[in-house]
């Protein structure tokens, strides 16, 4: 699975820990990790969660383009 | 175990794990059956299913714990320290109640065990304070950052 780049960009624009997008979302920090790295594939609740929590919608952050991610 | 404040990855984790372990208890139990049947006794009849047992909960609860999925995700309020003195607490003075009790009314006859008990108490000792062990090397390394 592919790195989830967007997603620690993002993080990183708003300024947060892996740790504290966590306690915002209800996950623990190595679910975060996880999902940054790719190793895990989060459900569509989670993901949800994430965006409201960085203020981003799903496909700025999570929908996969052809181009750039494969 | 707080099962349900686990989240969605810890979930499927700890499923996966549960699923190996129950597979490799399954495969233990039938190679002992195997060995009984060529005439292999490697232990008395229920030390070696307690001993399979224990050594397959042991390898549950470490994997668990190994792969970050046995407590779920709890806000920093909480102080182990506070809950380990309790507990500290509530263990002396479980051991000064009995020793009054003891004093009081005398110790009670104990009936003979079978000679396969003690053993059975040492390794069950010998397994809890390794995965203590293991457990404190292991939460010490995920937490480091």
């Amino acid at each position: 699975m592919v790195k989830n780049l967007r997603l620690k960009s993002a993080r990183a624009a708003k300024d947060m820990s892996q740790k504290d997008l966590s306690f915002a979302v209800g996950v623990t920090r190595q679910t975060i990790n996880a999902i940054e790295n790719g190793d895990y594939n989060p459900t569509i609740n989670l993901c949800i969660s994430i965006c409201k929590a960085l203020g981003k919608t799903l496909d700025e952050l999570f929908w996969e383009e052809e181009d750039n991610e494969k | 175990m707080k099962n349900k404040s686990l989240d969605e990855m810890q979930i499927s984790v700890r499923n996966k794990i549960g699923n190996q372990t129950y597979i490799l208890l399954l495969y233990l139990l039938l190679l002992d059956i195997g060995l009984h049947g060529f005439g292999i006794t490697w232990l008395a009849y229920p030390a070696n299913i307690m001993l399979l047992v224990t050594l397959c909960s042991s390898v549950y609860v470490i994997r668990l714990i190994k792969e970050n999925a046995f407590v779920g995700p709890v806000p920093d309020k909480h102080k182990p320290v506070t809950k380990a003195l309790l507990t500290g607490i509530v263990a002396v003075l479980t051991a000064l109640v009995m020793l009054f009790v003891m004093n009081t009314f005398g110790t009670p006859e104990i009936p003979k065990t079978a000679d396969i008990a003690a053993p059975i108490l040492l390794i069950t000792a010998a397994v809890g304070i390794s995965i203590s062990l293991l457990v404190s090397i292991i939460k010490h390394r995920q937490n480091k950052e």
